[in-house]
């Protein structure tokens, strides 16, 4: 009967020419099959989606992320971690410090100060040599004139309302010094010249008037009119030749239309700290940029790795072209936020900008005109996959090329050898902090006592899967600024209530620890949704316990432990993390005493004279073996003081397919295959302009 | 018989009324907000969601914002709040996408239907009919999402061949034939998925139909004349078992958008049941309710078209 054997017939057919389907499919050792192109691909994927493709603009890691690529910066990051030239092939610096002229004083022997007599007495003693230093530091003096400068200051809107105050700044006679280097104690150097005293006391307000009567009081006027300033120059060489995805040259002109940009209060950009100290940017050709800036601060030449936009795209004139058929109030609000740009960016990066499909992936392809020659891939892919399970599917059937993946998912990879993974120190640390407001912790030995019982390594073991290292201190401890001959904390609960007994506490009837009547009690707090720092609090008790320290514990939702705990300094111990900056040892904000008042970061109080002043000499010290030693000694007294229980920092670990290999090719064009590795600073997608997948698994 | 057609279909007309009418209250009577002008977002400003508010008419009465969103569904002008693309092209571009995984869905399930329930119910408490039970119970039982994820890690793991979204990512430059292999792999696995449970219910109505036919009269009948078997099975009884089934299909067709949420959402699957739940979750009025529209029409045309077939499958059934 036919319709029996059709009944039969249909679904066989069907199932089967569904199911043959699945031989044509590319499995994961067999990406290329049918598609040789595949090879040439990179394919990421990213739970979140991109949000302003502009380096001067984006805030998020996954915008900047793709900026990276399309942009190119002044400076880089080698491997080391060091700065290396990118759009820049050389820079100098430099310094040029002012000094006031002060007629009212005498010096040391006695003579009436004037220009004239400084400048012969400073030169004489560089020409002399000898301790001054100043041979080889002081190229010249020049004596400039007085003068009258108007300037408007916006208050800070902590008084208030930002008020704008027109003010008129008389500047005397001063000097100009043109130092071979930057120097922080060039003007120490001077005083044996000018007198002990010439530095102190000058009457500023003599020489500042404001428009409105009392509105002086609001200024600073040491910053208006600073008697001793010191001017740090950077003079960068362009790289000739290195041109925008759209043709264009890349001039000294986009990188100071890329200042201007930033320094735009309408562009809202995230940049302006960055960029704030700097006084003004010169162009003395098209290749150089000179760049002078209001003070020492030598963590400011880092904000050049960012990306350089190029000007003939996003001056004025171009953005009022895409505004012709706005209506007048959108014209007046569009800025460079609103612009085409940020949705199709033109950069000088080894990647250009293809499409961006919201929600589903950005493309980049391969810039063949790339400066450093052009990439081993030819296209980048940022694929948007919110689903952490679909983005492991993705990956283990070779759909995805790099997730990041979770611990437990990790843990599987390994096992599993068609992946090669990284293991790295991440640039973070968790910690226990006291607040040293508190007088039960006034003691650093109560705060090393109270490091001393916990057990860290058994943390690592057992909290981490052994995926961490101990830290010592708040450098990040691939930095050359990490001292690794700081121990940690050792272990040891009997020493602990040794150092314990020797502060004054001693063990009470119940086997707790008393002092004058009162126990060893405070409560350690941390935020919800961090399982890690949940577990930590349980065996930080736990340990603290056996020592007869009475510890209370409770978590908080992450916006109140914040305002209701942190920001007003309302609490006893916290444990936390900092993730920290690979390139600048900054610790002004954490650890300077100056910053501990409410909202700000260093909310444990710490406040140690010696630390204070390390920490400013290290931002304004430009030499680099000189800011290592600085740092260790800081490294040193911060872990002597405790103000942290430093714990650990986190290894992460990243996943790659086995076949993606650096590529690199001999003078003949003959290619050898390098394993993947990580450099310094744990990243692994240094060398990812040589990156090529293989058709198949390489041994090394 | 054309006065019939006609009656009919202007019944359902005002009934299309109603239903849009009902759909619209419903719609704006759930809490939430539109995402684009939620309070709670703190990147809009007061006055930008009042701008918002102004521009999609939300503080307007109910009845206006029915007859805006009527008159810009008619002239095409129907735009999404979520990203001011049109609605009409929108749903038009996901529908071309969800398309084929319901007719193969379709396919597959009335293509194995049949000829399971049909041995089973001949071959009544045969090892193969107490299978298929036991199967189709246990198939309707389990959730349809959490076989998917074990089918889905399953297949990743024995075959190591990429299973969710449309196609294989990377694959565009290919030669075409494995493309097309491609998307046929990447529908054929959804398409079986949500095919399982619709297979596990057709395939015990179709049994139970058999079972009830087979012991009609006019069947022992037919084994009374002599004819062979299978002339009495799938001429005499098929035939009458079928009828049914015909006002099934006209159930079918809106299945094409709300039928496959999960599935679509499950295997990345950029089609019209996903677009649906997007909108719901970012109250994307417009949107929700064209999708609502178009369901509505799809059900009742599936209905009338199933009514008509009737006219022709059942000849007791006349129109005056």
């Amino acid at each position: 009967m036919a319709l029996r054997r059709w009944f039969l017939v249909v679904p066989a057919v069907l199932l089967v020419a569904l199911l043959q389907a699945y031989f044509w499919v590319p499995t994961y050792d067999q990406q290329s099959a049918g598609n040789p192109k595949r090879l040439l691909k990179y394919i990421e994927a990213s739970a979140a989606d991109a949000k302003i493709l502009n380096p001067i603009l984006n805030a998020d890691t996954v915008s900047s992320g793709i900026t990276d690529y399309v942009f190119e910066g002044l400076l880089g990051a080698d491997q080391d971690l060091r700065l290396r030239g990118r759009l820049a092939t050389d820079w100098a610096i430099t310094e040029q410090a002012y000094l006031i002229v002060r007629p009212d004083k005498r010096l040391p022997d006695g003579t009436p100060v004037s220009a004239a007599e400084l400048k012969k007495r400073i030169l004489d003693a560089r020409d002399r040599g000898g301790r001054s230093g100043l041979k080889g530091l002081l190229l010249a003096i020049d004596v400039l004139h007085p003068e009258t400068r108007a300037e408007t200051v916006v208050t800070p809107p902590a008084e208030g309302k930002p008020a704008e105050i027109r003010v008129k700044v008389r500047v005397p006679e001063r000097l100009r010094f043109s130092l071979s280097r930057v120097d922080q104690d060039f003007f120490s150097r001077l005083e044996p010249i000018l007198g002990s005293g010439y530095l102190d006391g000058f009457p500023y307000e003599r020489h500042v008037d404001a428009e409105e009567p009392g509105a002086r009081a609001h200024l600073h006027l040491v910053e208006l009119l600073p008697l001793a300033e010191h001017n740090p120059v950077i003079l960068f060489q362009l790289r000739r030749g290195v041109r925008f995805h759209d043709g264009t040259e890349v001039t000294a002109r986009d990188v100071k239309f890329t200042y201007d940009a930033i320094m735009n209060p309408k562009n809202l950009s995230p940049r302006v700290s960055d960029f704030e100290p700097i006084k003004s940017i010169e162009i003395p050709d098209p290749h150089s940029v000179k760049i002078t800036y209001k003070r020492l601060h030598s963590p400011a030449i880092n904000a050049w790795t960012m990306g350089i936009l190029p000007q003939h795209l996003l001056s004025e004139e171009a953005l009022n072209a895409e505004t012709e058929n706005l209506s007048a109030a959108a014209r007046a609000a569009f800025g460079m936020r609103e612009a085409r740009f940020n949705r199709h960016p033109i950069g000088s990066g080894p990647f250009k900008f293809v499409e961006w499909r919201d929600v589903e992936f950005i493309h980049l392809e391969r810039n063949d005109d790339y400066w450093e020659g052009r990439p081993e891939l030819e296209d980048y892919y940022l694929r948007i996959i919110p689903d952490p399970l679909t983005q492991e599917v993705e990956f283990r059937t070779g759909a995805v090329d790099y997730y990041g993946a979770m611990p437990h998912q990790v843990a599987r990879y390994l096992k599993d050898d068609s992946y090669q993974s990284f293991s790295s120190l991440a640039l973070s640390y968790s910690y226990i902090g006291y607040n040293l407001r508190k007088p039960l912790f006034a003691d650093p030995r109560v705060r090393r006592a109270l490091g001393m019982a916990i057990d860290v390594d058994d943390i690592i073991r057992y909290l981490l899967y052994g995926e961490g290292e101990r830290t010592t201190g708040p450098f990040p401890k691939e930095t050359p600024w990490y001292d690794p001959a700081v121990r940690p904390l050792p272990y040891d609960p009997a020493a602990a209530v040794r150092l314990l007994e020797e502060a004054g506490w001693r063990k009470n009837k119940e086997g707790l620890l008393e002092k004058d009547g009162t126990i060893f009690e405070f409560n350690l707090i941390t935020n919800s949704g961090n399982p890690a720092r949940k577990n930590i609090i349980t065996i930080a008790q736990n340990a603290w316990k056996r020592i007869g320290i009475e510890c209370n514990t409770q978590y908080f939702e992450w916006a109140v432990f914040l305002e209701d705990f942190v920001d007003k300094g309302a609490f006893d111990a916290v444990v936390l993390g900092w993730t920290t900056p690979p390139l600048d040892p900054d610790l002004y904000q954490i650890f300077h005493s100056s910053q501990s008042g409410p909202k700000q970061l260093n909310f444990v109080a710490y406040n140690n004279p010696e630390a204070d002043r390390l920490i400013i000499r290290i931002r304004q010290e430009y030499d680099p073996e000189r800011q290592r030693a600085l740092a260790h000694r800081l490294h040193r007294i911060i872990y002597e003081d405790q103000p942290y229980n430093f714990l650990y920092t986190p290894r992460t670990t990243r996943v790659l397919d086995k076949k993606i290999v650096i590529v690199e090719r001999d003078a003949k064009d003959q290619e050898r295959y390098v394993k993947i590795y990580p450099t310094k600073g744990g990243t692994i997608s240094y060398y990812f302009n040589k990156w090529r997948k293989l058709a198949f698994t390489p041994e090394f | 018989m054309w006065a019939y057609i006609l009656r009919n279909v202007w019944q359902r007309l005002i009934l299309l009324v109603f239903v849009s009418i009902l759909a619209h209250s419903v719609v704006h009577l759930a809490p939430g907000e539109p995402s684009e002008v939620d309070p709670s977002n703190p990147r809009m400003k007061p006055e930008d969601i009042a701008r918002i508010r102004a521009a999609f008419h939300l503080d307007d009465p109910l009845y206006l914002q029915y007859i805006y969103w009527l008159r810009d569904l008619a002239s095409g002008d129907l735009k999404s709040f979520k990203d001011s693309q049109p609605v009409l092209p929108k749903i038009g571009q996901r529908l071309l996408n969800s398309l084929p995984l319901f007719l193969l869905t379709t396919l597959i399930v009335w293509g194995l239907s049949f000829p399971t329930g049909i041995h089973a119910a001949v071959h009544r408490d045969s090892p193969f009919d107490r299978s298929m039970t036991f199967l189709s119970y246990t198939l309707i039982s389990i959730p349809g999402f959490f076989l998917s994820y074990l089918v889905i890690l399953g297949v990743v793991d024995t075959l190591d061949v990429p299973v969710i979204g449309m196609s294989t990512f990377g694959m565009d430059e290919a030669v075409p034939v494995f493309q097309w292999m491609d998307r046929l792999w990447h529908l054929a696995i959804p398409a079986l998925m949500s095919a399982v449970m619709g297979i596990a219910i057709l395939s015990r109505y179709v049994r139970s139909q058999m079972l009830e036919v087979i012991g009609q009269d006019y069947v022992r009948t037919a084994r009374a004349k002599g004819l062979p078997e299978d002339v009495v099975i799938y001429r005499h009884a098929l035939r009458n078992a079928l009828l049914p089934f015909v006002t099934m299909f006209g159930f079918l067709v809106p299945g094409l958008i709300g039928g496959s949420v999960i599935f679509e959402q499950i295997f990345a699957w950029p089609g019209l049941g996903r677009l649906g739940y997007e909108a719901i979750l970012a109250r994307d009025f417009p949107v929700i309710l064209t999708l609502n529209f178009i369901a509505a029409v799809l059900t009742l045309i599936g209905t009338f078209v199933a009514d008509i077939l009737y006219l022709f499958a059942d000849p007791r059934i006349q129109i005056e």
